[in-house]
C-alpha cells in the first residue's frame, strides 16, 4: 500500500505542477462556472419564495458542467508526448493512477466550489452563509461522487475520437444518483425540508462514492490496458 | 515472442513473428517504413496486445496492467515520453519515482553530466531540441537500467558525440546482461555495434541473424527487401 501511495503522491505532484504551470483547467473551469451562473440568475426568476427548490439545481448544473470541461483536459497532459505510453510502461499501480486522478480533479472542483459558492449566494440573494458548513458538507460529498466516475469515463473515453463529445453522454446519466441526491440534501438544507429528511440522502452519497471508487480503483487495469 | 500476430483494423501489421532474445543481446530491427518495426517494439513493451500468438518475457507471460515485471521494460523514444511543461531535473524525478524511488540530487546531477545536460537541469523540456530530448530519455533510462530496452529510431536526433554516448550506453547495458532492441533506418551505424540483426518486410521477419564478418547474407536480403519495397506487392 505504502508503495501505492508513493505513486499517488508523485503523480499528483506532476499534475499539480503542469496545472500550475499551464493554469489553463482551473481558469477556463471558473470562467464557465461563472458565466453560467450570471446566465441563470438572468434566465431564471428567482424570488424568496422559490429561491431554496431552483438555487441547488442551477448551482450543481454549474459545477457539473464545469467539472466535465476539466474531465475532458484531464489526461491531456498525459496524452502530449506519448507520456501515457510511458506511464502505462511503468510499474505503476494503475489504481494509484485512478486515485491520483481523482484527488486532483477533486482538488480542481473544491478550488472552483470555493469561488463559486459565494459569488452564488450573493447573485442569488441567498441567506444561507450560518448553513455554508452543512451546504460544503453536502458538496464535498456531491463533488467526490462526480470526480470518482468521471475519472473513470474520462479514462474510458481517452483513445475515442469523438471524446468531447462521448464524455457527457456517457457520464450524465450515471450523475443523476449524485444530482439527486446533492440537490435534494441542498433544497432540504437551505429550508424546504426538515432535518431527518436528509439521512438518506446523506446515505446515499456515501454509498454512491464509496462504490464508484472502489470500482474505479480496480477497474482502471481493464480500461487502459485493455 | 511466438508466432505472434497484430491487425489494426484490415491491415496486418505483424504475421506470424517468432523471435527468442538471449541476455546480453543488441538486436537491430531493420525495415523499410511500415514494415512493423515499432508494433514490434509496442507488444515487447506490452503497449498493446497481440492479435494472436503469445509474447513472454524472462519467462513469464508479457505484464499486461500491474506488475513488477515492468519495471524490467524500458522503451526509449527519441523525442517523446517527456513533459514539456516539467523541467529537465523533474521529467527525471518523476519517471524514476515511478520505477525505484526518487533518485538522490547527486545521481540526478551524475547522470545529467554523463549525457551533456548538466546545464539544462532548470530548464523547461519544450526548450530543449530533440537531440537533447533524447539525451534526457538515455538520462531516465540510465539511472532505471531495465533489463530490455527497446529503442525507437534514436541516432536521427543525435549529434555524433550523442550517438557515442548512447552507443556506450547500449554496450554497458549489454555487457550487463541487458537485452537492447534498436529500430531504425541508419543501417551502417547500427551494423557496426549489434550483436545480431532482424529485418522486418510488411509484417514478416524475413531475415534472422546473429552478426558476421563479412556479412554478405545480411546484404543480399536486406537489398531485396528494399528493392520489393520499391515494386510494391501484396501485403
Amino acid at each position: 500500500m505504502t508503495g501505492v501511495l508513493r505513486q499517488v503522491y508523485w503523480l499528483l505532484w506532476k499534475d499539480f505542477l503542469l496545472e500550475v504551470r499551464r493554469r489553463d483547467n482551473l481558469l477556463s473551469m471558473f470562467f464557465f462556472g461563472l458565466s453560467l451562473l450570471f446566465l441563470f440568475s438572468f434566465a431564471f426568476e428567482i424570488t424568496r419564495d422559490n429561491v431554496s427548490r431552483m438555487a441547488p439545481g442551477l448551482l450543481w448544473l454549474a459545477f457539473m458542467f464545469s467539472g466535465t470541461l476539466a474531465l475532458g483536459q484531464l489526461f491531456q497532459g498525459d496524452r502530449e508526448n506519448d507520456c501515457l505510453d510511458a506511464l502505462l510502461l511503468a510499474p505503476m499501480d494503475r489504481g494509484a493512477y485512478y486515485l491520483a486522478k481523482v484527488l486532483f480533479n477533486f482538488s480542481l472542483m473544491l478550488l472552483l466550489e470555493v469561488f463559486i459558492l459565494p459569488l452564488f449566494g450573493i447573485l442569488f440573494r441567498l441567506d444561507f452563509w450560518h448553513l455554508l458548513p452543512d451546504v460544503f458538507l453536502y458538496t464535498l460529498l456531491g463533488t467526490l461522487g462526480f470526480c470518482v466516475v468521471g475519472v473513470l469515463f474520462a479514462a474510458v473515453t481517452l483513445r475515442a475520437r469523438a471524446r468531447a463529445l462521448l464524455l457527457p453522454v456517457l457520464l450524465f446519466p450515471l450523475m443523476i444518483p449524485v444530482i439527486l441526491g446533492t440537490v435534494r440534501s441542498l433544497q432540504i438544507i437551505l429550508g424546504a425540508g426538515a432535518a431527518p429528511d436528509l439521512v438518506p440522502w446523506f446515505r446515499l452519497l456515501v454509498g454512491f462514492d464509496l462504490i464508484f471508487i472502489t470500482a474505479g480503483f480496480l477497474l482502471l487495469e481493464w480500461v487502459l490496458d485493455g | 515472442m511466438d508466432r505472434v500476430s497484430k491487425v489494426y483494423g484490415l491491415l496486418w501489421a505483424l504475421r506470424e513473428v517468432r523471435l527468442e532474445l538471449e541476455p546480453g543481446e543488441w538486436v537491430a530491427l531493420l525495415g523499410p517504413n511500415g514494415a512493423g518495426k515499432t508494433t514490434l517494439l509496442r507488444l515487447l513493451a506490452a503497449l498493446a496486445y497481440p492479435t494472436a500468438g503469445a509474447v513472454e518475457l524472462f519467462g513469464q507471460p508479457l505484464p499486461y496492467g500491474n506488475s513488477p515485471l515492468r519495471g524490467k521494460i524500458g522503451f526509449l523514444a527519441s523525442g517523446g515520453h517527456l513533459y514539456d511543461n516539467l523541467t529537465v531535473s523533474e521529467n527525471l524525478r518523476f519517471f524514476v519515482s515511478l520505477y525505484r524511488g526518487d533518485a538522490t540530487a547527486e545521481e540526478r546531477r551524475a547522470v545529467l553530466d554523463e549525457v551533456g545536460l548538466h546545464e539544462k537541469t532548470g530548464e523547461y523540456v519544450s526548450t530543449l531540441s530533440l537531440g537533447m530530448r533524447c539525451r534526457l530519455a538515455v538520462a531516465k533510462w540510465r539511472l532505471v537500467k531495465p533489463r530490455l530496452l527497446l529503442v525507437d529510431e534514436p541516432y536521427g536526433a543525435l549529434d555524433p558525440s550523442g550517438v557515442d554516448m548512447l552507443n556506450r550506453f547500449l554496450e554497458s547495458l549489454c555487457a550487463a546482461g541487458g537485452i537492447v532492441v534498436l529500430a531504425t533506418h541508419d543501417v551502417p551505424r547500427v551494423l557496426e555495434r549489434c550483436s545480431r540483426a532482424v529485418i522486418l518486410s510488411r509484417g514478416r521477419v524475413v531475415f534472422d541473424e546473429p552478426r558476421q564478418d563479412p556479412w554478405d547474407s545480411f546484404h543480399t536480403a536486406f537489398n531485396g527487401v528494399v528493392s520489393s519495397q520499391d515494386t510494391g506487392g501484396p501485403r
